[in-house]
């Protein structure tokens, strides 16, 4: 190797010449994260996990490195294969190669293959009549919302400030995954699988929040790759198997992905999900008051009603006796002095018999008769003597003159005889 | 409680059909007093339904979600 001092004095050493090199091409924008169409030749899959190939057409070619995991590799591709890649250029410096390190690749006939796959999926859906299936009804006013997507994605804070400005501190759950790539299926099937087991009330109570009821599983807009994830098997069927409504907010406005197609709802972006399932907290508290007071009013108006109608009865009832007494003590008066008079004719008739009777009693008193020179005969014991029969001789009577009295003693009887 | 809870659009509901009828009037005292407690139930429903949505904001890592859940297994188990 040769020192420092000697780069400007001496000739370049080839290993700084070829890390120069590098070095400026690195730099190169052109040269990075640059999208390069070609044919695969000498595709070599290493046990280390590397691949190494020839990216290459008529015109040129040049070496190409996949390194372990960097990205996915569709499976079909193989020798010969047309792909897109996404690569960086760089130099090897120990071999003095240039070389891409692709990011990515995809096969240029795959997007036709992954059309027709979905068109197959949904023909196998419409089939089974998932795609007519009755849907979950979301929760008018949702409790706990859980929230499938991309972790730090622009869709991700669109809709937690839009929930925040429709309903702060609405109660929510961020499931934070991959949304595009081979490994975005699972992740999502996974973070469904998990919603599941969040919705059930026992293990959401164990948890100290109210279970989820409401799912929104999602991403931004992107390439129709970066949302296929979303046309896959393995996640539509996770959202048909949801027991609580799922939500697809998936791309933007024109992106239609069968997870839309079988969806409990179907919103045309991430941020329309909100506005459709998260209601305006402020609009629902004021329908709150007007109606509390709607009711207190309408409750009250009854009453007062009911009241006034009451002290109107009350007041009647407090004059009708009344009424009904004057009337019958009117009457009674009547009858009163009707009887009355029926007595008092009644007395005068008989006081007129009277009359009579006295008069004609006077006619009759004993002492008129004495007075004509009768005399009456009483015994020792008071007895009125009217025959000759009842006397007895020896005894003692009194006579009654008509102006005294005398005691007589019967010396003889001399009964006349009598027919009886 | 015999019934299930109504959900919040439910009790809504019933609660503008409860105050509708009550605003038209014609009923008598009794029917009146019942529909103004039932009406008052949905209310505290609908108010207690706000309420409840209030909570935590919880950003998970899927993983970490996995294994929190799967530690209240392992407690729930024990």
């Amino acid at each position: 190797m040769t020192g420092r001092g000697e780069v400007t004095t001496g000739p370049l050493a080839v290993g700084q010449f070829v890390s120069m090199v590098k070095r400026t091409l690195v730099r190169e924008p052109l040269f990075q994260r640059q999208t390069i169409k070609g044919e695969v030749s000498q595709w070599k899959q290493y046990p280390s996990g590397h691949t190494y190939f020839t990216l290459r057409d008529d015109e040129g070619q040049i070496s190409a490195v996949i390194w372990k995991g960097r990205c996915q590799i569709h499976p079909s591709i193989k020798e010969g294969s047309e792909v897109v890649v996404t690569a960086n250029l760089d130099l090897y410096v120990k071999r003095g190669n240039i070389q891409l390190n692709v990011e990515r690749i995809e096969p240029i006939n795959a997007l036709g293959a992954m059309e027709e796959a979905r068109r197959q999926l949904i023909e196998r859906l419409r089939l089974e009549g998932e795609l007519d299936r009755p849907r979950q009804r979301p929760p008018f006013s949702p409790k706990h919302i859980l929230i499938i997507t991309g972790a730090g994605s622009a869709a991700l804070s669109d809709m937690q400030q839009l929930i925040e400005n429709r309903w702060p501190g609405l109660r929510r759950t961020v499931i934070e995954v991959l949304v595009q790539g081979q490994r975005a299926t699972e992740e999502i099937v996974r973070a469904m699988a998990l919603s599941r087991r969040l919705a059930n009330p026992v293990i959401a109570s164990q948890r100290g929040e109210p279970p989820v009821d409401l799912i929104i599983v999602g991403r931004g807009g992107g390439s129709p790759e970066d949302l296929w994830a979303f046309n896959l098997e393995p996640v539509v069927r996770a959202i048909l198997a949801s027991p609580i409504p799922v939500v697809s907010a998936v791309g933007h406005e024109s992106d239609l992905l069968v997870s839309d197609l079988v969806a409990d709802v179907r919103a045309s972006t991430p941020s329309n999900a909100i506005e459709r399932c998260v209601p305006i907290r402020a609009e629902l508290e004021q329908w709150q008051d007007e109606i509390h007071e709607r009711l207190n009013h309408a409750m009250l108006r009854t009453f007062g009603d009911a009241r006034q109608r009451l002290i109107g009865l009350h007041a009647r009832l407090k004059v009708a006796p009344l009424a009904g007494i004057n009337a019958g003590r009117r009457s009674i008066l009547t009858l009163h002095s009707n009887l009355n008079r029926a007595v008092e004719a009644r007395f005068s008739k008989e006081r007129t018999r009277i009359a009579g009777l006295e008069a004609a009693l006077v006619s009759i008193h004993p002492k008129r008769v004495l007075e004509r020179g009768y005399a009456m005969t009483q015994s020792e014991q008071g007895e009125v003597i009217t025959k000759a029969g009842m006397l007895n001789v020896g005894q003692a009577y009194t006579l009654h003159f008509v102006d005294g009295t005398a005691q007589a003693a019967v010396t003889e009887i001399h009964a006349e005889e009598e027919n009886t | 409680m015999t019934e299930k809870q109504p959900t919040y659009n439910e009790a809504a509901q019933r609660l503008e059909a409860i105050v509708a009828s009550l605003e038209r009037g014609g009923m008598d005292l009794e029917e009146t007093l019942k529909l103004y407690e039932e009406g008052a139930a949905l209310l505290k429903i609908c108010q207690t339904e706000l309420h409840a949505a209030e909570g935590r904001l919880n950003e998970l890592r899927l993983e970490d979600l996995e294994q929190e859940l799967q530690a209240q297994d392992a407690q729930a188990t024990d």
